[in-house]
């Protein structure tokens, strides 16, 4: 298997409240593991210890077997983690375009040197980047909205940006933190073909959701936690063969 | 007509500021009172290459600049390690602590000042030359943020603003955009302060303390925050209007303490009526 | 004299100065603590304070506890105003940090200025004499002044910490300092526990006017300065402890009076900034004795 990304017992709580216990897990390249669990179960507190918002207590990170958890969060990013917020956090003053040229793992435009100093290899980037920029957009339907303001579209769209954002980052991890939350029709469907893409492209790809008809669709396994802690993994019909399980998701 | 250069020599140093200082605030979101210590900074360097190695006027102002850029980090390093509300006071212990030390260093004249700043030219050829170099400075200056702002650069620093830790997750490196921000705005004001120097010919601690600065501050605020016209237009109405009631004639003890009040009422109105500024644009910086 | 006699002198006079020092930092870190507010307006009321008491009792020739019963009406009158339209209009628009500096600074200048207008830039005492009766006790120069001083800087710290420990009003107050949000839930309700703070730092600073213009003079910009004393002690005490910034107000006027021994008068304010600058950049969180870590003890055996 090609493991992309994994943790090894990582642990962490906030003054008493344990929001990581003893959490090991892996993705491979291809995967698309579903996290499931009810709400406050830590599965985007384990987004945050990966993508570097959080440090653990204890525990380890591996990036293709190599350990990240020194790294900050920046440094994470241009490794190749790319992920969603469940709170979407596009920026508000800019365009759909401009959200997504300053995503890409690494950004010339970032620099105050290249801007000085760079002449025509820094402009040929940025065009290059625009590019590729337009082009996720078109694949993801939103080449109309390019130049509109991010506060002007529609919540599902808005969340179809923060997807797009997040493709910028041609890195080999994708986490995506609720992608269909208040998510229906055209953008529901559009977010399921780009998961599907990307993981036939290679990515190892993790999605937290609540939505069980999407996990069933498209996650090969699904990781099922609670109160921080890995209760059971497996295929989506086992967990939800699990009534224990059930039970403490839908406490039926 | 000596008043009317002077004047305008004034409006221009105090656009190079409000501009810079709008790019550390207004731009850079980095809430720092310190920026007249690099005006000082600035004009003492010139002042002191000009009096000690007889450095001519360019070189001068420009090691001004560099010096005021260089120790920027000495400030912004430090602080912004802490938090981004830190730097405000840190800029605060910073500007009472270099006014102190220019005030007790023999070699920069203490607190008597700093005189015998060489003379460039004299007469009205004099303040015209100041006057037209001065305006241009800011015009340059000006010019140049606005490029910056305009840039793939300025697309960054706003996404910074907007949401600082989606943005360093993208992968961008917050801090060093922080730094450079900072300096490229204290090395302008070392620029202002340069020219200070040689038009007024002496420096003082005096004229570098707190009050100065909140002076600054305020033009940036008042004229609006983030946008390229707004701390031009601030500058110049908080400079004008004060000096409006000049030819009222009062007397000096009452003329001062009035041209306070109304410019710290002036400022206070607009804070509350108009909090976003007197130019502000929908989004920042467009 | 004897060199042991001189420095104990020193030590009384000092400790005695920095009374008022005491109580402008106290003022100054209360509304820091409880409403994360940087009260840069707080030499704005010093002026008023101390230029209504002046008029009272140069004046109008009123007795004692009127005139600081004026000042005190005018500074409190002064701070709910500012508080009440001031700062709750810039809290509920989410002003930012910024937004609260320029609008507590501006004040205070203008301020400043108004007071200039009115009563001009030469010193002036709230009496026309700052000399008290003396005493000698055991070779040292004790004044009456330094025993009010002392005693009423005391009386109101003791008050003040009474307050916050023991009377619900003050224990409200620290549960706003700690998590404003969840004291609402709990009833407590903020806005009041601003007013209550800045009316308590009213009195200090009232007091500390009186106190200092009973012993020099003070021209309008004088509060200003005075402030940034206020303002170092409580960074170097650690923003949040009252008591620590007191302490430190009193370790600076200590070592503010006795370097006059070592060094000369002029480089006595960088004394003052060396300290600032050293702390703002290598303990930004104020001095702090580390805390002698306790281990828990292990479980027993038999214990699960």
């Amino acid at each position: 298997m090609n493991e992309i990304l994994s943790t090894q017992g990582l642990y962490k709580s906030f003054g008493g409240i344990v929001v990581a216990d003893n959490v090991t897990f892996s993705i491979a390249a291809g995967e698309i593991i579903g996290l499931i669990g009810p709400n406050g179960a830590g599965k985007t507190s384990l987004f945050n210890l990966i993508s570097g918002v959080i440090t653990p207590d204890a525990g380890e990170i591996f990036l293709r077997g190599l350990p990240i958890g020194d790294l900050p969060l920046h440094r994470r990013a241009r490794a190749g983690i790319a992920r969603t917020w469940q709170h979407v956090r596009l920026f508000k003053t800019m365009t759909v375009l401009e959200n997504l040229l300053v995503a890409p793992r690494e950004c010339s435009g970032e620099s105050v040197f290249k801007l000085l100093f760079g002449g025509g290899a820094y402009r040929r980037e940025q065009a290059t980047l625009r590019d590729r920029a337009n082009g996720i957009l078109a694949r993801m339907g939103l080449a109309p909205m390019a130049e509109r303001l991010v506060t002007e579209l529609p919540f599902g769209q808005q969340k179809l940006v923060g997807v797009a954002r997040a493709l910028m980052n041609d890195g080999p991890c994708l986490l995506l933190d609720e992608p269909m939350a208040g998510v229906e029709g055209t953008a529901y469907e559009t977010i399921k073909t780009i998961v599907r893409e990307e993981a036939a492209a290679g990515r190892a790809v993790c999605v937290v959701e609540h939505n069980i008809s999407f996990i069933k669709d498209l996650c090969s396994s699904a990781v099922f936690m609670a109160n921080g802690r890995i209760m059971q993994t497996g295929t989506v019909a086992e967990l939800f063969g699990n009534k224990f399980l059930t039970q403490l998701y839908f406490g039926t | 007509m000596h008043y009317i250069y002077s004047l305008l020599v004034l409006i221009g140093i105090y656009v190079t500021l409000s501009a810079s200082f709008n790019l550390i605030i207004g731009n850079g979101g980095l809430i720092s009172i310190a920026h007249p210590i690099f005006f000082a900074l600035g004009a003492y360097t010139a002042a002191l290459f000009a009096i000690n190695f007889g450095v001519p006027v360019l070189f001068s102002i420009a090691a001004g600049m560099i010096v005021a850029l260089g120790s920027s980090f000495a400030l912004s390093l430090p602080a912004l390690r802490i938090s981004g509300d830190y730097l405000l006071i840190a800029s605060i212990g910073f500007q009472l602590g270099l006014v102190q030390i220019i005030k007790n260093l023999d070699f920069t004249g203490g607190a008597g000042g700093l005189g015998n700043i060489p003379s460039v030219l004299s007469g009205e050829t004099r303040d015209i030359a100041f006057a037209v170099g001065s305006l241009g400075m800011a015009l340059v200056v000006v010019l140049i943020i606005r490029s910056i702002i305009r840039s793939p650069y300025g697309s960054a620093i706003t996404a910074m603003r907007d949401d600082e830790l989606a943005f360093v997750s993208l992968g961008r490196n917050a801090m060093a955009i922080k730094l450079v921000i900072f300096a490229i705005g204290s090395g302008f004001a070392g620029l202002a302060g340069g020219v200070y120097a040689y038009y007024y010919l002496y420096l003082s601690p005096d004229q570098f303390e707190i009050l100065q600065s909140a002076t600054i501050l305020t033009m940036v605020v008042v004229g609006g925050m983030g946008s390229t016209l707004g701390p031009v237009v601030g500058g110049i109405l908080l400079l004008a209007l004060p000096q409006a009631i000049t030819f009222l004639q009062l007397p000096p003890s009452i003329m001062g303490p009035l041209q306070g009040m109304i410019f710290t009422l002036l400022v206070l109105v607009f804070l509350f009526v108009r909090p976003q500024g007197l130019i502000s644009t929908k989004r920042l910086h467009r | 004299m004897n060199d042991f006699s001189i420095i104990i002198q020193i030590l009384w006079t000092g400790t005695a100065m920095s009374t008022f020092y005491v109580l402008f930092t106290v003022a100054f870190a209360l509304p820091l603590k409880i409403a994360q507010l940087w009260n840069f307006a707080q030499a704005g009321f010093m002026g008023i304070a101390f230029y209504t008491m002046y008029v009272a009792f140069d004046r109008l020739y009123l007795p004692v506890w009127a005139g600081l019963g004026c000042g005190l009406v005018a500074t409190i009158a002064f701070t709910v105003l500012m508080e009440r339209y001031g700062l709750q209009t810039l809290r509920t628009r989410h002003a930012s940090i910024l937004h609260f500096f320029i609008f507590t600074l501006v004040l205070s200048e203008f301020v400043a200025y108004l007071l200039m207008l009115l009563f001009g830039t030469e010193p002036v005492t709230l009496f026309p004499s700052v000399l008290s009766p003396v005493h000698i006790v055991a070779n040292i120069v004790v004044s009456d002044w330094d025993l009010i001083a002392l005693s009423t800087t005391a009386l109101l710290l003791l008050a003040l910490l009474g307050f916050l420990r023991f009377h619900r009003d003050g224990q409200f107050l620290m549960a706003v300092a700690d998590n404003g949000p969840l004291a609402e839930l709990y009833g407590i309700s903020a806005k009041r526990a601003y007013l209550v703070t800045m009316t308590i730092a009213s009195v200090f600073v009232c007091v500390g006017m009186y106190l200092f213009g009973t012993r020099a003079g003070i021209i309008p910009t004088t509060p200003l300065e005075l402030m940034l004393v206020a303002v170092i002690a409580t960074l170097l005490g650690g923003i949040g402890r009252i008591f620590s910034a007191a302490l430190a107000a009193v370790v600076i006027s200590l070592v503010q009076s006795f370097s006059v021994l070592i060094i000369a008068s002029a480089w006595q304010n960088l004394v003052l900034y060396g300290f600032l600058f050293f702390t703002i950049l290598i303990f930004p969180r104020g001095f702090r004795i580390p805390r002698r870590i306790k281990v828990a003890p292990r479980p027993a055996a038999g214990d699960v």
